[in-house]
C-alpha cells in the first residue's frame, strides 16, 4: 500500500509543488528587500557600531582615566595611559581601542561612569591600510563630536532602562 | 594579672586559646577570622575612632570595638550576628555620609579598604540626600599627593608620625564635622619616612604623587625586590605593568625593614627612566663620542685593558660601587685577579685606609636587636638620614629609655631624644679618645686628652648598661682618621662591654667586603687615584660624585690611557674621562643578591627588560672574562654564580677589628675644614636622578654650604651670600648659609651634589670667598 501511495506521490511531483508553495507565496506577497546603499534598515538605540568618545557640552572630554573599560574588556582590545593633565585633573594620555580584537560587546560603553566611551550607529569603515584598525583618543573624539547629536539621543532613549 | 596565662575565648563558634590580655581583633586576626577596620593597623597605637571592627560579645549589651578589647577567660564573640552585621552596617552608612563617590578618579580605587568593606558591610544604596562636606586642596609637598574630602578620619597618618616617623607634621584640627586632617599650618611633610603614609591610607586621601593617576591596582604585577639604596636591604615590592616599573611598595619583613620603607627606597624607582640611561654602547674615537656595538665595544675594552696588564698588570686597577650586586662584585674581582692586578677596592668614600683591611665593616648584631640595646654611642653618623630604618630601630630604643649619644661634626635634628657631642672632626677623634680614657681603657694617642664630666658620663653610661652598642656611621667611615675613631670605639667597647659595630655605607657594602673585593698588597680606592693607573675598569662608579675626592678621581682618570666604564648612566666626569662606557642595566632590571648590614643574604630577580641596548652587569664582566681569556667565567645564570659564592663564603660574619687606634690625627687642619656629608638624596646613581625626591626639602637643603655664625662674621660672611668654597684646585660656588648646627672651624659642603665635583676630600682643608 505505501509503495502505491509514494509511486502516485513522485508521478504528479507533489513534494516539488509543495516546495514551490512556498516560493508562489513570496512571489505575490510585499517585497522587504532593501536597496542598500540607498535605503537603509531601521536601527535600535542600542545598535553597537564603532567606538566614540563623548565630549561634554564646553568642549570638555568626558573620558576621567578610571580604566573600568580596560579592565571588563574581555578581548583585551583597550590600552589606555594616564597622566595628570596641566591643570591636575585624571585625563588619558592614550586610549586606543584595537579594532581587530574588539567583538562589539558593549561592556565598555556599559562599564563607563561618565557616558564617555560610546558604540555610536556607524557600521560602514574598512582599513586599507596596517594600523588603521587602531582606534586612537583623537579618531574616537572626532567620531563623538561628528555624531554626538545621535549619540546624546540614543542615550537618552536608553536612560530609563540603565 | 599574668600577661602569659593561656585562656580560651570562642569566636563564631570556634574556640580559640590565646594569651589573656590580648586584644581580640588580633586573636581574630591569628585565626583567619575577618573583622572590618580602618583605625587599627597592628604597627601602630590604639584610636578606637572609626568604631568599623563593633562585634557582639555575650553578656555585654551593646556591641563593642575589637580592636580595643582585651580577651577574658571564657569571652563569647560573635562577629557576624545579627547585632554586630547592624553595628557594621550603620558604621559604614556614616562612614560614606562624608565621603565622596569619585572613585573613578580616585588613585585608591581597586585597592581602596572602603571600597572592599564598603561592598562586604555596607548597605547597597544611600539614604543620604543631603549636602557632603568638601576640605579645601592642601599641597604637602613633591611626595603625597592629598585629598582632604576623601578623608574618614581615622588618623592612621597622625599617628604614624607621632609614634614611627617620629615628626608630628600631620595632625587633625577641628571637631566632629569639621575636623580635618592637614598639617597644622601650610607646610610640606619632610619626614624621610613620609611615603608610609600612602600604605597606611585606607582610602584614597594620601596617595603617590609621582604615580598620582598612571595606572590602577589591577594592572601591575607584583615582583618582590631588594631596595637598593642604604645597608637595611628593605624588602620591597616592584610593581610593573608593560615592562616599566609604576611604582615601589614595602614588602614585610620583620626582622628587616618591619612594614616600613624610606622615601629613598620608596621613590628612587623614576631614577631608571631617567633621560641620562646610556642607552648603547659607546667608544670614544679621537675625542668624540660614537655608537659601536656591543662586539666592537667589548672588543676595545677588552684589547685596552688588556695591553696595559700585558706590559705591567699593577698599572690596572678596578672600583667598583657598593651598590653593585654581589655576582657583579665577583667577576669583576675574577677579571682584576685574571689580569693579575692586585688593585681593586669598592670603599670609594673611604679616605683613610691605615687599618685592617679584611675587617667587614657590618653591623655586629641583628636589625631588630638595635632595638633591645639600653646604650648607644653613634660616632659620626647622620644615621636618621643615612639609614632611616635602622635610625628607627634607635629610636624605639630611645623611646624605651636607652641613653642614644652622638658624636659628630654637626648638630642632627633627630626625632629621638639623644645627647649630641658637636664637634670639628679631629674633637671628634679627642672626644672618643677622652671617653675611652674614662672607661679606663687606653687609647694610644700621643697627644694630651683632657677628660672632662661629659666623656665620663658617656662611659658611665655604657658601662652601666646592660647591652651597650658603639657604632660607626657613614660620616665616620669617610673621616680622615677612621681607622683611629674605630680603634679608639674598640677600646671603649671592651672597656665598657659593649659590641662595637660599623653601619655600612650602601646596599652591598657588607658584601663587597665578605667576598674581599679589597686589595691585599695592592692600591685601594684612594692610593689607586693618587698614584694614577693607565687602565682603570670601573664598575657602576660615577667617580665625580661617589668619590671621596672627586677632583683626584676625575684627574687621575683622565690621564689614563683606558678607562672602560660599565655603566647605567651617562655622567659628565665619565663622558669626559672614559675610553669605553658599556651600558647596565639598572636597579629593577638585572638579577643579583645584596648582603645587608646584619650579613643577611638577600637575592632577587630581574623584573623589566633592561632599557635600550644595556645588559645586566654581570652578563657584561662575563663576556669581558673571555674576552680577557680568564678561566671560569662559563655561567649560565646569576643563580648559577651565586651558589658558587655562597659555597665558598659561608659561615656567618665575625667581629673583627681594624687594629689599634694609632697613628698621626690627620683631620688637624690649620683653617677650616669641610665636612662632606653625602645627603640622603646623593647617596648614589639612582636616587641622584629620582626627579621627586629631587624637589623635596631633604634634597633641597643640600644645595649650600653652611657654616655657623661665628665663621660667617670671622670670614666677613653673611646668610645668602655667593661664595666659593676653595679646595686645592677645586672651586665650587654655592649658596652660604648660616646654620647654628654646624661647629667652629667647619664648612658643611655636601658631597655627592651637582657642583661638588671639583673639590676634593669629603673632610679636607678648604677656604671661602666671597663672590
Amino acid at each position: 500500500m505505501k509503495v502505491f501511495i509514494d509511486y502516485i506521490k513522485s508521478l504528479f511531483l507533489l513534494e516539488l509543488l509543495k516546495g514551490l508553495q512556498l516560493t508562489g507565496r513570496y512571489l505575490c506577497a510585499k517585497k522587504f528587500t532593501l536597496q542598500y546603499p540607498e535605503e537603509r534598515a531601521p536601527m535600535s538605540p542600542r545598535f553597537r557600531g564603532l567606538h566614540a568618545q563623548r565630549r561634554y557640552e564646553n568642549g570638555e572630554e568626558r573620558c576621567i582615566a578610571c580604566k573600568l573599560c580596560e579592565a571588563t574588556c574581555p578581548a583585551l582590545a583597550i590600552t589606555i595611559e594616564a597622566a595628570p593633565r596641566e591643570d591636575g585633573s585624571r585625563r588619558t594620555t592614550r586610549y586606543e581601542i584595537d579594532l581587530f580584537k574588539c567583538i562589539f560587546c558593549g561592556y565598555c560603553e556599559e562599564s563607563c561612569p561618565v557616558d564617555a566611551i560610546v558604540e555610536s550607529r556607524t557600521y560602514e569603515y574598512c582599513f586599507e591600510n596596517r594600523g588603521e584598525n587602531i582606534m586612537t583618543k583623537e579618531k574616537l573624539l572626532a567620531h563623538g563630536d561628528k555624531h554626538e547629536v545621535q549619540l546624546a539621543k540614543d542615550r537618552e532613549a536608553q536612560a530609563p532602562y540603565r | 594579672m599574668s600577661e602569659e596565662k593561656t585562656i580560651t575565648i570562642e569566636v563564631d563558634g570556634q574556640s580559640l586559646e590565646t594569651k589573656l590580655g590580648a586584644l581580640l581583633i588580633d586573636v581574630t586576626d591569628a585565626a583567619g577570622i575577618n573583622i572590618p577596620r580602618f583605625c587599627y593597623h597592628n604597627k601602630l597605637s590604639i584610636a578606637a575612632s572609626c568604631r568599623m571592627c563593633l562585634v557582639e560579645v555575650a553578656k555585654v549589651p551593646k556591641p563593642i570595638p575589637a580592636c580595643a578589647t582585651q580577651v577574658m577567660d571564657g569571652m563569647v564573640v560573635q562577629t557576624r550576628s545579627p547585632m554586630a552585621l547592624a553595628a557594621q552596617k550603620s558604621t559604614m552608612e556614616f562612614l560614606l555620609i562624608n565621603h565622596p563617590l569619585d572613585c573613578p578618579v580616585c588613585d585608591q580605587g581597586g585597592e581602596c579598604e572602603l571600597q572592599d568593606v564598603a561592598v562586604g558591610y555596607g548597605s547597597d544604596a544611600t539614604r543620604f540626600v543631603e549636602g557632603k562636606r568638601v576640605v579645601p586642596e592642601n599641597n604637602v609637598g613633591p611626595l603625597i599627593a592629598t585629598d582632604m574630602t576623601r578623608c574618614i578620619h581615622c588618623t592612621r597618618c597622625v599617628r604614624f608620625g607621632d609614634e614611627v616617623a617620629g615628626m608630628r607634621e600631620i595632625g587633625a584640627t577641628g571637631r566632629g564635622e569639621h575636623m580635618t586632617i592637614g598639617t597644622f599650618v601650610a607646610r610640606n611633610v619632610d619626614s624621610e619616612l613620609s611615603g608610609n603614609v600612602i600604605d597606611l591610607c585606607p582610602v584614597g586621601a594620601l596617595t603617590s604623587k609621582p604615580f598620582q593617576y598612571r595606572a590602577r591596582a589591577w594592572e601591575l604585577t607584583r615582583h618582590t625586590g631588594v631596595a637598593p639604596h642604604d645597608s637595611v636591604g628593605s624588602n620591597i615590592q616592584i610593581h610593573t605593568r608593560r615592562n616599566e616599573v609604576m611604582r615601589v611598595h614595602p614588602d614585610s619583613n620583620d626582622s628587616i625593614n618591619e612594614i616600613w620603607i624610606s622615601d629613598r627606597d620608596r621613590f628612587s624607582y623614576e631614577g631608571i627612566k631617567s633621560e641620562d640611561r646610556l642607552a648603547q654602547p659607546l667608544i670614544k674615537k679621537n675625542g668624540e663620542w660614537t655608537a659601536a656595538s656591543w662586539e666592537d665595544a667589548l672588543e676595545a675594552a677588552a684589547s685596552g685593558l688588556k695591553e696595559i696588564a700585558t706590559a705591567d698588570a699593577e698599572q690596572v686597577g678596578t672600583l667598583i660601587s657598593p651598590t653593585a650586586t654581589l655576582e657583579e662584585i665577583a667577576l669583576a674581582q675574577k677579571i682584576t685577579e685574571g689580569l693579575g692586578s692586585p688593585n681593586i677596592d669598592y670603599r670609594l668614600r673611604q679616605e683613610d685606609f691605615r687599618g685592617n683591611s679584611t675587617a667587614v665593616p657590618w653591623l655586629g648584631q641583628s636589625i631588630a636587636s638595635l632595638e633591645h640595646v639600653n646604650a648607644a654611642l653613634l660616632i659620626g653618623s647622620n644615621i636618621r638620614k643615612d639609614q632611616p630604618l635602622l635610625a628607627h630601630r634607635v629610636r624605639k630604643a630611645a623611646l624605651n629609655g636607652a641613653k642614644i649619644q652622638f658624636i659628630n661634626p654637626l648638630q642632627l635634628d633627630l626625632h629621638f631624644d639623644a645627647a649630641q657631642m658637636v664637634s670639628d672632626p679631629a674633637g671628634m677623634v679627642h672626644n672618643l679618645a677622652a671617653i675611652a680614657e674614662a672607661a679606663g681603657g687606653s687609647h694610644h694617642l700621643t697627644e694630651q686628652i683632657e677628660v672632662g664630666e661629659e666623656h665620663k658620663a658617656i662611659a658611665a653610661e655604657l658601662k652601666d648598661s646592660e647591652s651597650a652598642v658603639i657604632l660607626l656611621g657613614n660620616i665616620a667611615q669617610s673621616h680622615p682618621d677612621y681607622t683611629i675613631l674605630y680603634g679608639l670605639a674598640s677600646v671603649i667597647a671592651k672597656a665598657t662591654d659593649s659590641s662595637v659595630g660599623v653601619i655600612p655605607v650602601a646596599a652591598n657594602s657588607v658584601g663587597a667586603a665578605v667576598l674581599g673585593a679589597i686589595p691585599d698588597h695592592g692600591l685601594n680606592a684612594h692610593t689607586m687615584l693618587e698614584s694614577p693607573r693607565k687602565g682603570y675598569l670601573l664598575l657602576g662608579v660615577e667617580p665625580g660624585r661617589d668619590t671621596n675626592n672627586p677632583a683626584l678621581a676625575c684627574a687621575a682618570l683622565k690621564n689614563a690611557e683606558c678607562v672602560v666604564a660599565v655603566t647605567a648612566y651617562r655622567s659628565p666626569c665619565l663622558e669626559e674621562t672614559a675610553n669605553v662606557m658599556l651600558p647596565m642595566s639598572a636597579f629593577s632590571e638585572t638579577s643579583g643578591s645584596f648582603v645587608n648590614a646584619e650579613g643577611t643574604w638577600q637575592s632577587f630577580a630581574g623584573t623589566t627588560t633592561p632599557a635600550g641596548e644595556s645588559r645586566p652587569g654581570w652578563k657584561i664582566l662575563r663576556v669581558l672574562g673571555n674576552l680577557f681569556d680568564i678561566q671560569g667565567f662559563d655561567y649560565n645564570s646569576s643563580e648559577e654564580l651565586l651558589g658558587e659564592l655562597k659555597e665558598s663564603h659561608a659561615g656567618g660574619l665575625k667581629i673583627t677589628s681594624l687594629g689599634a687606634a694609632k697613628g698621626k690625627i690627620r683631620s688637624v687642619v690649620t683653617g677650616l675644614i669641610r665636612v662632606g656629608e653625602t645627603p640622603i638624596y646623593a647617596s648614589d646613581a639612582l636616587v641622584r636622578r629620582a626627579v621627586s625626591l629631587q624637589k623635596t626639602k631633604d634634597a633641597r637643603d643640600a644645595t649650600v654650604a653652611r657654616v655657623n655664625l661665628s665663621v660667617a662674621s670671622n670670614a666677613g660672611l653673611s646668610d645668602g651670600d655667593k661664595v666659593a668654597v676653595v679646595q686645592g684646585e677645586g672651586r665650587a660656588e654655592m649658596i652660604l648659609k648660616v646654620d647654628a648646627h654646624i661647629p667652629d672651624g667647619c664648612v658643611w659642603v655636601p658631597a655627592g651634589v651637582p657642583g661638588s665635583e671639583s673639590l676634593g676630600d669629603q673632610f679636607g682643608e678648604l677656604s671661602l670667598e666671597k663672590v
